[in-house]
């Protein structure tokens, strides 16, 4: 039976995915076709099943979204019975900004006051953190590698100073950002792009099979 | 909200995030703990609005008119398909009964599978082609200027390079002469450069990009205190 399930979840993978790629690839590009006749209709109806298939996991993924939050809100109200202030607070909070939200539509106050600036206030502690790790970098990694990761980031950083003693090291900056880091940075995207088609086409013909969860 | 009740709040709200800095008090380390879970309820609350407005409220309002149509298929269809992502949501709740393991998995496959076709085919035509195109094409100038030159072939070796350095994949055993020879280091070396020098300015980017959100944040506390 278990290995009946496995099979059938398989299929069903290996067929939605290799339509959707079909229909992604295919679909809505009549120029592909040539002179075929009627080559507008058919690419219209190769894109269909995508359409539907993207509407249909982006409404499930909204409906996971809203489960996850339900979840959430089950865990923490389960701690806050048990008197756990934190718990008690992220439900008051949430509370409140439903509240908000259900009483004053448009108003963005509530954004402006609190959200913004505790996601602020996180991101200003995120450039210490980082300036820290920066400064230790040579401590744990005293190599020729990382020697050249502080350089840059020292060329980087002292090249947005509006100072005019800097000026050579200023062009030395925009060099840099535009040959090296542009090129390092095609490298990694290629990179990413490579293992988003390998893990993708893995997962289409079945090998990788994370779903079984 | 006014005005004033706005900075108020803003102010301590941003004092109770800084007063992680310092460090393990008793009380103010409560208060950055306490701050962190005000913004987590509130992000909740935030997506859950966002995620009706957004994307269910819309789609609830065109199943309603008989005359709009997200496909080809007519209006029934797009009721149907509203439907079913709704019974595929509530189905994925079943997950922990061992018995309908295969039902449940079957959605989840269809939701991954669906995302992998979709990442592939945007890696395909939104990175990998333009980016191979772009990194083939030869400046008009290139003979004319010495630097277009240079810079054009630093950029095709760095990419080249780099790509090479990513070779993650070495089972032993394998014949994989390109991986150990001395040329095969030596260009995964100069990729290497290339992609620390990209890490390092990427890190000192994002440092910047915390520095001004840094410096406004001091800026407005200072403000306020004054």
């Amino acid at each position: 039976m278990r290995r009946m399930g496995i099979a059938f979840s398989a299929s069903v993978a290996f067929a939605v995915g290799v339509l959707t790629l079909i229909s992604l690839l295919l679909g809505d590009h009549p120029e592909l076709y040539g002179n075929v006749a009627g080559a507008e209709i058919w690419a219209g109806l190769l894109a269909l099943p995508a359409a539907v298939l993207l509407r249909l996991v982006t409404l499930t993924v909204a409906v996971t979204i809203v489960i996850g939050i339900v979840n959430l809100l089950h865990v923490h109200a389960g701690r806050g019975l048990r008197r756990q202030f934190y718990s008690i607070v992220m439900i008051a909070s949430f509370a409140f900004t439903m509240y908000w939200y259900l009483t004053r539509q448009g108003d963005t106050s509530l954004l402006a006051a609190v959200q913004v600036p505790i996601e602020s206030a996180l991101a200003a502690l995120l450039f210490l953190s980082m300036a820290q790790g920066g400064a230790r970098v040579m401590k744990k990694r005293a190599d020729i590698w990382g020697l050249l990761f502080v350089t840059v980031m020292v060329i980087v950083l002292l090249g947005t100073l509006p100072l005019p003693a800097l000026a050579p090291l200023r062009e030395w900056s925009d060099w840099l950002m535009d040959i090296p880091v542009g090129a390092g940075a095609r490298a990694i995207l290629l990179g990413i792009a490579l293992g988003t088609v390998v893990a993708g086409v893995r997962i289409l013909l079945g090998q990788d099979r994370s779903y079984r969860g | 909200m006014s005005e004033s009740a706005i900075t108020l709040i803003s102010f301590v709200a941003t004092l109770m995030v800084f007063s992680y800095l310092l460090g393990d008090l008793p009380l103010v380390s409560s208060l950055y703990r306490t701050a962190v879970y005000i913004f987590i309820g509130m992000s909740a609350a935030f997506t859950l609005v966002a995620t009706y407005e957004g994307v269910i409220l819309p789609y609830l309002a065109d199943i309603q008119d008989a005359n709009t149509s997200w496909t080809a298929l007519g209006n029934q269809a797009d009721v149907t398909i509203f439907v079913t992502a709704l019974l595929f949501g509530l189905l994925l709740l079943l997950k922990p009964i061992a018995s309908l393991s295969w039902l449940t998995n079957s959605i989840l496959a269809v939701l991954i599978v669906v995302g992998a076709a979709t990442a592939v085919v945007g890696a395909l035509t939104g990175t990998l082609f333009p980016l191979l195109h772009a990194i083939t094409v030869v400046p008009e100038d290139i003979t004319a200027d010495f630097t277009a030159l240079v810079n054009t072939v630093l950029i095709f070796l760095g990419t080249m390079s780099g790509l090479f350095y990513f070779q993650f994949q070495l089972r032993q055993g394998d014949d994989d002469s390109a991986g150990r020879s001395r040329v095969g280091y030596a260009v995964r070396s100069l990729g290497k450069i290339f992609v620390v020098t990209t890490l390092g300015a990427i890190y000192a980017t994002t440092m910047l990009s915390m520095l001004t959100i840094f410096v406004e944040r001091v800026g407005f506390l200072m403000r306020f205190g004054v």
